[in-house]
């Protein structure tokens, strides 16, 4: 049976549909079958992130209300065989599904998929609700920012509600110049806030912004910082022990001179 | 001690026993986890938080209210009017304070960031914020 995460933020643009993307992308690396299932009805993004949303035919929509089989909505990745995607529609909005369906879609999906990763929309009213009724697990994706912050404080109070119990917390976007300056929320601060697991921290990178424009995903970038982040986010999702990585932004070619000879 | 007598003593340390003996007497309750942003407490009687109150999270009470963790968000301790209500947080950072009638903010020049434990409740009229010691048992 597999695993059922909603990836949810309450605030939007802390990048849940990047962090979607990513993960989904690096579980199938490692040869895991995926699927993610865009629960954003009615702004659906998750396609395009991946730059499949030339080959939808039919979406979530369709399947709940059977239009279609599953096996006809599904979309098979471009660069990985093991990795589906679930569209979300895009002419109806959040009300068209029921948590009860969603209940009934991803104990389908279960049966033949590793990992089943929701995107959940933002907000807490029924896209939420939709988003996390089948998972059993969620991360919570937050920006150093008090507004994202706040909600994402928010959002892990209606996950206990909802009894998805040991949220994790993925901090995107992180600054580490300046968290130095005292200008930015520091992993510590946040902590003292939110008191859940750290499944890990994302540097902000222009990268993310590359290849997410080019229907791209950032973990398959070898030369990225942000996408060594994803890439030992996923392995420690496979419950592997890997220690957060050092985000000291690369200095100029001075520092990296000093730091040969051995004045820093 | 009579009530004539603790009105005659300014003496805090004297005076807080009492205030101990009617928290044991009314109704109180145990909220055994943390406040999160949006949820809320409303009791008739004395609340005793243990673990944070998050900003966002809110807890009114018609008694006494205490905070063994971090508070960040709003309280209403004597929400009835009883200007005899007392706050007790182990970090004291609330977004706002309430006391019976009264409604207070942090001043916004001010950085504190303290780590012990504090005190609010009304002296002369105003709300006043003092360390909470083991001089009051």
């Amino acid at each position: 049976m597999g695993e059922v995460i909603v990836v949810t933020s309450g605030k939007g643009g802390v990048g849940k549909t990047t962090t979607t993307a990513n993960l989904g992308t690096g579980l199938a690396s490692h040869n895991k079958k995926v699927c993610l299932v865009d629960a954003d009805i009615g702004l659906r993004n998750l396609d395009v992130v991946l730059g499949l949303e030339n080959r939808i035919v039919f979406d979530i929509v369709d399947v709940t209300s059977g239009v279609c089989r599953m096996r006809q909505a599904l979309i098979k990745d471009k660069r990985y065989e093991s990795l589906y995607l679930l569209p979300a529609a895009q002419t109806k909005d959040k009300t068209a599904v029921s948590p009860e369906q969603m209940v009934e879609l991803t104990e389908e999906l279960k049966k033949e998929f590793d990992f089943i990763i929701i995107d959940c929309p933002a907000g807490i009213e029924q896209g939420f609700r939709n988003a996390v009724a089948g998972a059993n697990k969620a991360i919570v994706v937050t920006t150093p920012e008090v507004s994202a912050v706040r909600d994402a404080d928010r959002i892990i109070g209606l996950l206990e509600a909802a009894e998805l119990r040991e949220p994790k917390l993925i901090i995107n976007r992180y600054r580490t110049k300046m968290v130095n300056r005292g200008d930015m929320m520091s992993i510590d601060d946040m902590n003292e806030i939110l008191a859940i697991d750290l499944l890990g921290v994302v540097p902000e990178d222009e990268q993310v912004v590359v290849t997410t424009n080019k229907g791209e995903t950032v973990v398959r970038d070898d030369q990225s910082q942000s996408g060594q982040a994803y890439r030992n986010i996923t392995r420690r999702i496979l419950g592997e022990n890997i220690p957060l990585m050092n985000l000291e932004e690369p200095g100029g070619f001075f520092s990296a001179l000093k730091k040969m000879i051995g004045l820093k | 001690m009579t009530k004539e007598e603790l009105s005659n003593t300014d003496s805090v340390s004297r005076r807080f026993p009492m205030e101990l003996e009617n928290l044991v007497d009314e109704n109180t309750i145990l909220v055994q986890r943390t406040l999160r942003s949006g949820q809320s407490i409303c009791h008739d009687g004395n609340v005793v938080v243990l673990g944070d109150v998050n900003p966002g999270a809110e807890v009114v009470a018609t008694g006494n209210i205490i905070v063994m963790g971090s508070l960040r968000g709003v309280v209403h301790a004597g929400a009835k009017g009883d200007a005899n209500a007392v706050i007790i947080g182990f970090r004291l950072r609330p977004t706002q304070l309430r006391i019976g009638n009264h409604i207070t903010r942090p001043p916004e020049d001010e950085l504190s960031d303290p780590n012990y434990p504090e005190l609010a409740r009304i002296k002369n009229g105003v709300v006043t914020i003092e360390t909470f010691n083991s001089t009051f048992k």
